[in-house]
């Protein structure tokens, strides 16, 4: 792809035995919200740790914005956000203290930071919350906080690993308009999460991983139709939701069997 | 599926019908044996990567330590006990129970950064009874070096008093043992306690400035105390003479003391066995009551601490909920004129540059004033300049105008108490180690800032020791001031350098709001000694040989050319800090974010 944002070739990582995430390949273009989805322990997570530069893949190459991590990790990092799955907070910081390490660790003057610092915390209703440690923040509260500090760069590649994971409505329906403003004004989003509502109105393309394969790949319209294609004539004719697409794919239509002899269960 | 059904009871979606009963019935029974095994299997789990294997040989040296210590400690306890018991010198015996007791308590506190312990909270989302809850504290808490120190201290006496009067093994043994119930759910409740405080805040905050001015304090006190013996501390006949002054001036105090001591626990088991030898078994019997009232009330101090944690007290999110409501409605509203003032002052400035050092140093320093186990191990070493200080002066240990060795002694304990902020410099990060290696900011960048904050901290603190050290002991030579500086510009750098690699290698996660049950690493504590011991050790042949030769100023240069050796060392360190910590990447982080 010649506008490639993300791209990856036979990205593959192992531990010991295990093999995490095995031969994927894809590309992302500049501009796109792309979702990336997998059932558990199906190897996202890890992924996204290889595609930020956290964990180093054991075969397979990694290319951001055109260039490979390795020598010029330190000027890419400048250049992508990453709310990583646990959330790199510091417990012992104020969230004004943290979003201002995290500024200018990125290189930010300080009246930059500042300024985006009061920003975001305004934005994401956190401005109230300035006396008090990260530690003692709601798991929503330091989600959001994760967020600010993904974005106070301002990168062009974000990588968002659960980001709606226990944030209520309203902050979710701000974060997602702040999202897509992002998309408008030309950054990547590489997002990974279990609503898939939220990617189905959010993500023009979408990947699906399992057991460290990728079994998916392509814009919403394409897998909807190559799933269509595998059912019967009239099912065929149906819209398909992304959640039948999902279960079609990664074969997980049978748990809905075994869930139903446990009869113990009230 | 169909075992899993019949295994519960008839599709009710109950449990498998076992019967609850009490603390000791089958379903606690179940449990214990649960946690005991999961406990084993923990252990055996460690032992697969060879940084648990490393682990476990780091913790059996340590424990072949505290075996040695416990032998010698037991011992003496032992022998003293026989003394005092076969001379009849009753009325020192309460000595040794106070002795006992003090180190019981304390032992825990100066151990507690080195000693991992399992924390109990998982078992909250169990169908686990209180009483059970807390015997699994108590036996838990039993596994600790303290208790078992105290142990082998009480076997110690039990056998000094069966030597000396083998008639009193009875009473020994109801009393030692009350004593020792009672120490061990003091030193529990005394934890379970403090923890509580450091949980919050605010409290800890308090504790850490009451605790660094209660440092202080003690430091000025002293001297004033003994300002008069200072200018004849060289003559031991009128030492003794003041000594036999203060022994009258202060004698209806002690009279006092010793009439209150007597209903304390220590002076309760002591008087006790008096009590027995003297054929007085009722008082006796009165007496070991009045213990076990006391290790009762220990016991239920800690019950309501524990009862609290048990209900499901959540300690770090409790003081912000009502705020919390406020803010969201504030939040709602826009941004409040206190916001925006506390935003600005969130963003006051600390230092003049924005750079990621600067953002790393003032980052730092804001976390250590709000991390209470590194402020007591970085202020700890004062107090033992306090102590040792003290120990001169009363043995007359000091010579001339001043003890010349006070000095380097003093920066040695200084230096000590850096141990785990050198050699565990990423162990305060937590999950936010990541925003290193996912910012633009090398490794490297960080570890000079972290190693420029430390070393400017401990000068402060190697500042402060000298200037106690001098007022307490006298100016000491200048040629030995220069030598202690110049050993220090060679010591620090090798720390330092070491340090770094270990914080890389054998990281482990310090939780802030814990004084003890921190989860340590035994090898980097173990390592972290030897490398101390090895540059200590370096100090010390060159004070010795320039002692010997009687050029003291000889020391000076010999350390600043091994200084600019370990400059070259640690230069090198931070040079390849970078490729070391991507190679351990994926260790580094997983040792830092893992829950405590």
């Amino acid at each position: 792809m010649e506008n490639a944002a993300i791209q990856t070739h036979g990205l593959t990582r192992r531990f010991g035995a295990l093999t995490a995430v095995e031969d994927v390949t894809l590309s992302v273009a500049s501009g796109q919200f792309f979702g990336f989805l997998g059932p558990n322990g199906a190897g996202k997570s890890t992924t996204i740790k290889m595609l930020t530069g956290l964990l180093e893949p054991s075969a397979g190459t990694v290319e951001i914005l055109g260039r490979p991590f390795g020598a010029s990790a330190l000027d890419l990092k400048r250049q992508i956000g990453v709310v990583p799955e646990g959330m790199a907070l510091m417990g012992r910081l104020t969230a004004t203290e943290y979003l201002h390490f995290v500024g200018r660790m990125y290189g930010l003057d300080r009246q930059t930071t500042n300024q985006r610092t009061q920003e975001l915390l305004e934005f994401m209703q956190l401005a109230n919350e300035t006396k008090k440690l990260v530690t003692d923040f709601s798991h929503g509260m330091q989600k959001k906080l994760a967020l600010a500090a993904a974005v106070i760069h301002g990168p062009k590649v974000l990588f968002l690993d659960e980001p709606f994971e226990g944030v209520d409505a309203i902050a979710a329906g701000m974060l997602k308009t702040m999202l897509t403003g992002m998309i408008n004004r030309g950054a990547t989003i590489f997002l990974t999460t279990h609503v898939l509502e939220i990617v189905e109105r959010l993500c023009s393309h979408v990947a699906i991983i399992s057991q460290g394969r990728l079994v998916a790949n392509g814009s919403l319209e394409e897998l909807r139709a190559g799933v269509a294609s595998t059912l019967p004539g009239a099912e065929r004719e149906q819209r398909l939701t992304l959640e039948e697409i999902f279960l079609a794919i990664v074969g997980a239509g049978g748990q809905q069997e075994q869930a139903q002899e446990l009869t113990w269960l009230t | 599926m169909a075992d899993l059904v019949g295994a519960g009871s008839g599709g009710t979606g109950q449990p498998a019908a076992i019967d609850i009963g009490g603390m000791f019935g089958p379903l606690a029974r179940a449990q214990y044996g649960a946690m005991f095994r999961l406990r084993w299997e923990m252990f055996r789990s460690g032992l697969r990567s060879i940084h648990g294997i490393l682990d476990l040989g780091a913790t059996g040296i340590a424990w072949m330590i505290y075996a040695f210590l416990g032998v010698l400690l037991g011992t003496g306890m032992g022998i003293a006990t026989y003394y005092l018991v076969s001379e009849a010198e009753w009325r020192f015996l309460p000595i040794l129970f106070w002795v006992l007791c003090f180190l019981w308590q304390m032992i825990p506190v100066m151990l507690a950064s080195y000693q991992e312990q399992f924390d109990l909270g998982i078992l909250l989302r169990f169908p686990v009874r209180f009483g059970s809850y807390y015997l699994l504290y108590l036996v838990f808490g039993l596994l600790d070096v303290s208790t078992i120190l105290g142990a082998v201290s009480c076997l110690g006496m039990w056998i000094g008093v069966a030597v000396a009067r083998p008639e009193l093994l009875p009473w020994t043994t109801f009393a030692l043992a009350a004593f020792a119930a009672f120490n061990v759910l003091l030193v529990r409740a005394i934890f379970a306690w403090i923890e509580r405080w450091l949980r919050q805040r605010k409290t800890r905050e308090i504790l850490g400035a009451v605790f660094m001015v209660a440092l202080l304090s003690l430091q000025l006190m002293n001297p004033a105390i003994y300002r008069k013996r200072h200018s004849g501390r060289s003559h031991s006949q009128q030492q003794a003479e003041q000594l036999q002054a203060a022994k009258e001036r202060y004698k209806p105090y002690l009279q006092q003391a010793n009439a209150v001591q007597k209903w304390l626990p220590p002076g309760l088991a002591a008087q006790a066995l008096r009590e027995s030898v003297e054929q007085n078994p009722a008082a006796g019997m009165g007496l070991l009551g009045v213990l076990g009232l006391y290790g009762a009330l220990a016991g239920g101090i800690l019950a309501v601490r524990l009862k609290s944690e048990y209900r499901g007290e959540s300690l770090s999110a409790a003081p912000g909920r009502a705020k919390s409501a406020m803010g969201s409605s504030k939040a709602s509203a826009g941004l409040s004129a206190s916001g925006r003032e506390s935003l600005d002052r969130g963003g006051a400035r600390m230092l003049g540059g924005s750079g990621p050092i600067a953002a790393v140093i003032e980052k730092d320093v804001r976390a250590l004033m709000r991390t209470l186990p590194l402020l007591y191990a970085i202020g700890a070493p004062l107090l033992l300049v306090l102590v040792f200080s003290t120990v001169f002066l009363k043995n007359g240990a000091v010579q001339g105008p001043v003890f010349p060795l006070a000095l380097p002694i003093c920066m040695v304990y200084a230096q000590l108490g850096f141990t785990q902020v050198f050699f565990n410099n990423l162990g305060t990060e937590g999950a936010g180690i990541q925003v290193y290696f996912l910012s633009p900011t090398p490794i490297r960048t960080v570890l000079l800032a972290k190693n420029l904050l430390h070393a400017l901290l401990f000068a402060v603190v190697a500042v402060v020791a000298a200037v106690l050290a001098a007022f307490r002991l006298g100016i000491p030579d200048p040629a030995v001031v220069a030598a202690t500086g110049a050993w220090l510009v060679f010591s620090l750098p090798c720390n330092l350098a070491a340090g770094n690699i270990f914080s890389i290698k054998m990281p482990y996660r310090v939780n802030p709001g814990r004084i003890s049950r921190q989860r340590g690493s035994q090898a980097n504590a173990l390592l972290s000694l030897l490398v101390q011991l090895g540059v200590l050790a370096v100090g010390a042949s060159v004070f010795a040989l320039c002692w010997f030769l009687e050029r003291m100023w000889l020391a000076v240069p010999i350390f600043l050319l091994l200084a600019v050796g370990a400059v070259f060392v640690w230069r090198r360190v931070l040079d390849n800090s970078d490729a070391l910590a991507n190679e351990r990447r994926d260790e580094l982080m997983a040792a830092l974010m893992k829950e405590s």
